[in-house]
């Protein structure tokens, strides 16, 4: 008994003044996901990775559009979208304080135009996920190739194959008169 | 048994030859999941025998079986009864039974092995399959309500997100009670309270203050996880899904499903991730067992240690916090390895904080056995019998304190810990009753700390803590059992072709102590019910709602929580007015 009144005055308070005064996490400790919207290519890696599906991807084929948008609350904060992206455009910050008033405040939403196909004129992908791809591709070494990838970029894969076959068919038809 | 070591090749063959010498031709093929699981497929008449003998001859311990719908891979279901063989030759073997897909039948194993019967009535609701002579018949899972015939697991059966309208008003559920030729009437009463986080319904029968018999019933909140993983989680995000089963031992959950997918794909896993992965699962004990100690201080009417537990428990979660970058769901396991390396500082800052609450804890650990109100109320009560014990396979602190060393850390061990296993054995106590288990878990604690040093002292290699170069096979399964704070948790799961899980079965470790609940409620007071839920640990809303019957006058009441907790505090003014 006496040990235990002992104790009691030895540690003293136990709580601190949070919320009233801020609160300290330690260094790494996950939060809130913040999105680069400069940065974000929108190739929807992340919404792939996202296990709660937190993180959606809406196409829209009419407007030319591609929508990024987080719910927050169905984030479970386990950072999967920051470890997945090219770009660094998801960061997980020290925030972890998110209640709102209005449920509709947990989403956040960003929207991207879509790349069309300078062959067909449909809408494929991204237009910055294309424009990345060129960067990347600009990087090689023989220059003729670089060419060639940079020029292709824009074409969707359906016309791409297309090209492919015709490509094919001609080839095969140069041999035929060949032999 | 004259044959000779060099025979024997891989780990768990002395059991299937024994076995197979035992019963000729009863087994039919024999092959082996992962590198220490052998699977041994069993006629479907020979099974209860072969499973009687394994398990009462051999050492075996049942933790679950598990059900799956094969009929696209084999045309027929499969029952996998996983058998923890903990004597000679330690390791999981599992005994598959085949049940024809047109009968859908099968011989109950339960009436010779009472540990498979919560198994065996959740695949009677899940897929159909009837167990002919289940020492126990009623719904496990699936509530009154639920429409005949519509069996969720089977693969051809629902979508996950269908809700069934409900089919009848009426609760069909019958309580068990064995009073000793009293007659009772029983009155609907429940099931669950709306605020309850966690709702179970308890029966208990009485005469006067002593309780004759006890039943309950669970599962009003089963959320249906697997059927969710099966459907539309994939593989690799199961784990964070698996952390979430229980809000104390998330990641003991999320370890045992990584590592059956490890252990039967063959992803060897960097020495430096089993270290780390050992080292959060003890943090984790140790922040749910200064929880449990709390809360016996808090049902032994001592009330100041509870909150003193409470504050020092607080420096545990603050330690997985800086760990891991979360105070619960931790997030860091992925298939072959974690996601976060300790770095020396946080090495340094974990022997700190190990330091800071050993001697916290010692101090509080004193004070707790010195208080005579603990070992007033905990010493005899709450018995479970090591007979029952033996027959139920109950886990963790609930069976160490009845005198089996059961502890898949040190019988089966696993990361870390294979690396420090011959320094550890199972803590076990031999008094039975609620001290025992108490004091089991005080020694955990201490333990758990011994551990996190030695593990954090060892000289581990440098390099990558993720293993992210695997290839995977579809539909080749294992199991795997992490030693969680309340008992052994224990997955099996096989990957489907389609970037899924096409069965993933999580077995919680308070699942395999709630059958044996019963048996330790008989002979106690009323005024002990509450001290003996804590004692196995569940989540402690359980309790909400008791229905009380006495058995001499056919009456009914129902008690809160708060009214019994109170009685359990201060034994004096029973609730009972009858």
């Amino acid at each position: 008994m006496l040990k235990t009144i002992k104790e009691i005055f030895r540690t003293g308070d136990a709580t601190v003044k949070y919320p009233f005064a801020p609160i300290e996490r330690p260094p790494y400790a996950r939060g809130k996901p913040e999105h680069d919207v400069a940065a974000c290519i929108a190739c929807a890696a992340c919404a792939v990775a996202c296990p709660p599906n937190a993180i959606q991807m809406k196409v829209d084929p009419k407007g030319g559009t591609i929508t990024w948008s987080i719910n927050y609350g169905r984030c479970v904060f386990c950072g999967r979208c920051e470890e997945v992206c090219p770009t660094k455009a998801i960061k997980l910050s020290e925030e972890f304080e998110l209640a709102v008033m209005d449920k509709n405040d947990l989403e956040e939403t960003c929207t991207y135009p879509l790349q069309r196909c300078s062959e067909c004129g449909t809408y494929f992908a991204s237009a910055k996920e294309v424009d990345y791809a060129v960067r990347i591709l600009r990087q090689g070494e023989d220059d003729d190739e670089k060419q060639r990838a940079a020029a292709s970029a824009t074409i969707c894969p359906k016309c791409k194959q297309k090209a492919d076959a015709y490509r094919a068919k001609r080839r095969s038809a140069l041999m035929g008169v060949q032999q | 048994m004259t044959k000779s070591k060099k025979n024997v090749k891989r780990v768990g063959e002395t059991h299937v030859n024994a076995a197979k010498e035992r019963f000729p031709g009863a087994i039919t093929d024999v092959f082996w999941a992962a590198e220490e699981q052998p699977v041994l497929t069993v006629n479907a008449d020979s099974a209860p025998d072969v499973i009687e003998y394994l398990y009462y001859e051999r050492g075996g311990w049942m933790p679950v079986m598990v059900g799956n719908d094969e009929r696209s891979l084999a045309g027929v279901y499969a029952l996998y009864y996983i058998l923890s063989m903990e004597e000679e030759d330690p390791c999981y073997l599992m005994v598959r039974v085949e049940v024809p897909a047109d009968t859908c039948e099968f011989y109950a194993v339960s009436p010779k092995v009472p540990a498979a019967v919560w198994s065996e009535r959740e695949v009677q609701d899940m897929f159909g399959l009837h167990a002919t002579g289940i020492i126990d018949n009623r719904n496990l899972v699936l509530p009154d309500d639920w429409p005949q015939g519509l069996y969720p697991l089977r693969k051809d059966t629902m979508d996950y997100r269908f809700r069934p309208e409900p089919t009848r008003d009426v609760e069909n559920y019958e309580f068990l009670k064995d009073t000793g030729g009293h007659h009772t009437t029983t009155l609907p009463m429940g099931p669950m309270h709306m605020t309850s986080d966690e709702p179970g319904h308890f029966r208990l029968y009485v005469d006067g203050e002593d309780i004759i018999d006890a039943d309950y019933r669970m599962f009003f909140v089963h959320r249906g996880m697997e059927k969710c993983a099966e459907s539309r989680m994939n593989y690799d995000t199961v784990p964070f899904l698996a952390e979430r089963i229980c809000g104390i031992c998330g990641f003991a959950h999320s370890t045992a499903y990584v590592e059956t997918i490890e252990q039967a794909q063959g992803i060897e896993v960097p020495l430096r991730a089993q270290y780390i992965r050992s080292i959060i699962l003890e943090t984790e004990r140790l922040h749910s067992h200064l929880l449990n100690l709390g809360l016996v201080c808090h049902y032994s009417g001592f009330d100041t240690g509870f909150q003193h537990y409470f504050r020092v428990r607080e420096k545990s979660m603050d330690l997985a916090e800086m760990l891991t970058g979360a105070r619960k769901t931790y997030g860091i396991n992925l298939i072959g390895g974690v996601r976060r390396d300790i770095l020396a500082e946080q090495k340094t800052a974990t022997l700190k904080y190990i330091e800071d609450l050993r001697s916290e804890v010692n101090n509080l650990v004193e004070e707790l056995l010195s208080t005579a109100n603990f070992i007033n109320r905990a010493a005899g009560v709450g018995i479970l019998d090591p007979k029952i014990a033996r027959d139920y396979s109950p886990v963790g602190p609930t069976v160490r304190g009845s005198g089996f060393a059961r502890d898949a850390r040190w019988v089966h061990p696993f990361d870390g810990y294979k690396y420090i296993a011959d320094k550890h054995k199972p803590i076990t106590q031999d008094t039975n009753d609620v001290k025992g288990r108490t004091l089991v878990r005080v020694g955990e604690t201490l333990d758990s700390m011994d551990i996190i040093q030695e593990l954090l002292q060892a000289e581990l290699p440098d390099g990558p803590v993720l293993n992210d170069k695997a290839t995977v096979q579809p539909h080749r399964y294992a199991v795997s059992a992490t030693e969680a704070p309340r008992g052994e948790d224990l997955h099996w799961s096989m990957i489907g072709d389609n970037q899924k899980c096409y069965r993933w079965r999580a077995k919680a470790s308070t699942y395999s102590n709630w059958p044996v609940l019963r048996y330790m409620f008989r002979g106690n007071t009323i005024s002990d019910a509450a001290l003996i839920v804590g004692s196995i640990d569940p989540c402690y809303s359980c309790t909400e709602r008791m229905t009380i019957v006495d058995v001499k006058k056919n009456k009914q009441q129902v008690v809160t929580k708060q009214q019994l907790e109170d009685y359990c505090r201060t034994r004096t003014h029973s609730p009972l007015d009858m």
